[in-house]
């Protein structure tokens, strides 16, 4: 069963220079129930944009959806006791009480009975491992434990969906990990449908089943991760840092993409080597300082997109 | 429990949390302090009474209208335009009830904790300064009244805001806005003591309804369609309020939050 219907959904912005602004093109796609999927793109490519329609924010300009049945933009109420919605940079949460102060009226907002809000709250607390924090003011909690808060706000009254806007911006890598393990088994543990944008590549991996690309407000690639793993994310980037220039670097799999005397840069083909074996080498081999691996910019993988020729 | 009499009571919590409601009574009582010096002194120079008010009238009056005054957050027309600049009401628009709603019954929770602190420091202070009030009736009217002038307060306030839906700043409606209460809501002064032509303007707005309402009956007018007046604006004021609102939300849907 189909959790989001969007057919030829169209949103162009009027600037106050009179230019018109189309933020989203043409878009149709459809979302089953229970799936993960990533919704990415840059800046400004209308990620945003298409959640704000989905949920009922803005009225699209031309097209149509549907969201569990709901025409969000004239049924924003009935789908808002429906959908969950995160958004990494605005907080749903009162600053000045704590999450548990919010919960409650949260709970009476969405018209929970207490025995549920309880049951609710305690069911939550404990598979998002935040119930030790309920009851510290939100303004003391860190980036990471606020949005593990958040989600719990966004979960209360039990969504059948849940839009997560950018929700890992701003955490640092251990607590993007922890949140990305909190959404996987969130929709393991419930079933709930998980619509996720980021620009952030390791979410895709490790969040989605599915992804789907929007740049300048179209679709541009939509297939499964593992798809677009095998033939878009086949490489890490590496930088490293060596005590002693290292001379050549003359690794299977790995090539030099900028270099200093004792810095650089290197891409490793994943397919070809893995990236332990790449680590063991360098570090075998060479006198290693510090190292990092980092996934490539999503701009990167939006070029090999458009280099790719489609199916 | 409904949801917006939990925010009424979510409302009150923020407010008696923090330290706000010490300085804001600090405040309030400054503000007794010296208008009880600069009132005594007027009152001695014209024998002792001015447009019907004696000491203890207009100490009253001012304890009043100031305490109606001081319990509303001045600054939030501000705030919401703020919130609605930066995308914060559109996210609100996410939850099943009236954004406006919502956040009037938050406001008013906070502001009846405020009244309740100012009115407490009022009944110790102004007995001391000036005497028992001129009659125990015109409190009974006040009180409600005093409950009223916040209400009709917040939700012009709302109303005045929402012009940064089109505006997307509310900082220039927040200055005229002071500006108005402090002149023609009675603020200052009661209306009888404004010239004959600002305050008949005066008494044909919604402001009076805010500050000097509340304060005539403390001083012992006891003039009960006052309050009658005070509901009819305030329904008037959460009409504007809502219907501002859902204009501005209108807005948000066709350009963007």
């Amino acid at each position: 069963m189909l959790a989001i219907e969007v057919d030829r959904l169209t949103k162009s912005f009027v600037l106050p220079s009179k230019r018109i602004v189309e933020a989203v093109r043409a878009i149709t796609l459809s979302v089953e129930q229970g799936e993960r999927l990533a919704y990415i793109g840059p800046n400004g490519a209308g990620k945003s944009t298409s959640i704000k329609i989905l949920t009922g924010i803005l009225h699209p300009t031309t097209g149509d959806a549907q969201v569990l049945g709901f025409v969000p933009w004239r049924q924003r109420k009935e789908l808002a006791r429906n959908i969950g919605v995160l958004f990494g940079q605005r907080s749903q949460l009162w600053f000045q009480l704590t999450p548990m102060q919010s919960y409650k009226l949260l709970g009476a907002i969405y018209g929970l009975s207490r025995e549920e809000l309880e049951r609710r709250i305690d069911e939550y607390g404990s598979l998002l491992e935040a119930a030790a924090l309920f009851d510290i003011p939100v303004r003391n909690l860190s980036l990471g434990q606020r949005m593990r808060c958040e989600l719990t706000a966004s979960l209360l009254h039990s969504p059948r969906v849940l839009f997560l806007d950018e929700p890992t911006i701003g955490l640092d890598l251990v607590a993007k990990q922890r949140f990305r393990e909190l959404i996987v088994r969130l929709n393991e543990h419930k079933g709930t449908t998980v619509f996720l944008t980021s620009h952030d590549v390791s979410d895709i991996e490790q969040v989605a089943k599915r992804v789907i690309v929007i740049n300048h407000g179209q679709i541009i690639y939509d297939d499964k991760v593992s798809v677009m793993k095998r033939s878009l994310l086949r490489t890490k980037l590496m930088e490293v840092r060596f005590d002693e220039p290292p001379g050549a670097i003359d690794i299977d799999g790995v090539q030099v993409l900028k270099s200093t005397d004792m810095g650089f840069k290197l891409s490793v083909d994943t397919e070809a080597r893995s990236i332990k074996h790449v680590l063991d080498e360098l570090l075998d081999r060479y006198s290693v300082g510090d190292i990092s691996v980092l996934d490539p910019p999503l701009e990167e993988v939006i070029s090999k997109i458009y280099e790719t020729p489609r199916r | 429990m409904n949801p917006y009499l939990a925010a009424f009571v979510s409302g009150m919590r923020r407010t008696v949390a923090p330290g706000e409601l010490i300085v804001r009574v600090g405040f309030y009582a400054v503000i007794l302090v010296v208008f009880a010096a600069v009132w005594n002194a007027a009152m001695a120079a014209n024998g002792g009474e001015v447009a019907g008010y004696g000491f203890a009238g207009i100490l009253w009056y001012i304890a009043a209208a100031e305490a109606a005054q001081v319990a509303t957050n001045a600054r939030m027309i501000e705030d919401i335009g703020n919130d609605i600049g930066n995308g914060t009401v559109a996210i609100e628009l996410l939850r099943p009830v009236s954004v406006v709603g919502l956040r009037l019954a938050s406001e008013v929770g906070g502001a009846v904790v405020r009244l309740a602190g100012t009115c407490a420091l009022a009944a110790l202070f102004v007995p001391l300064a000036a005497g028992p009030p001129p009659s125990w009736n015109g409190v009974g009217l006040a009180i409600p009244s005093l409950v009223l002038a916040v209400c009709c307060n917040l939700a012009a306030q709302h109303a005045f805001a929402g012009i940064a839906f089109w505006l997307e700043d509310a900082k220039s409606a927040w200055f005229l806005y002071q500006k108005l209460i402090f002149l023609l809501g009675g603020m200052l002064l009661p209306l009888e003591l404004l010239p004959d032509a600002m305050s008949g303007a005066a008494r044909l707005l919604p402001f009076w309804a805010m500050s000097y309402a509340p304060g005539r009956l403390m001083a012992g007018y006891v003039e009960p369609w006052l309050l009658l007046l005070q509901v009819g604006w305030l329904v008037a004021m959460v009409g504007a309020a809502v219907a501002v609102f859902s204009s501005g939300e209108r807005r948000l849907q066709a350009v963007g939050g």
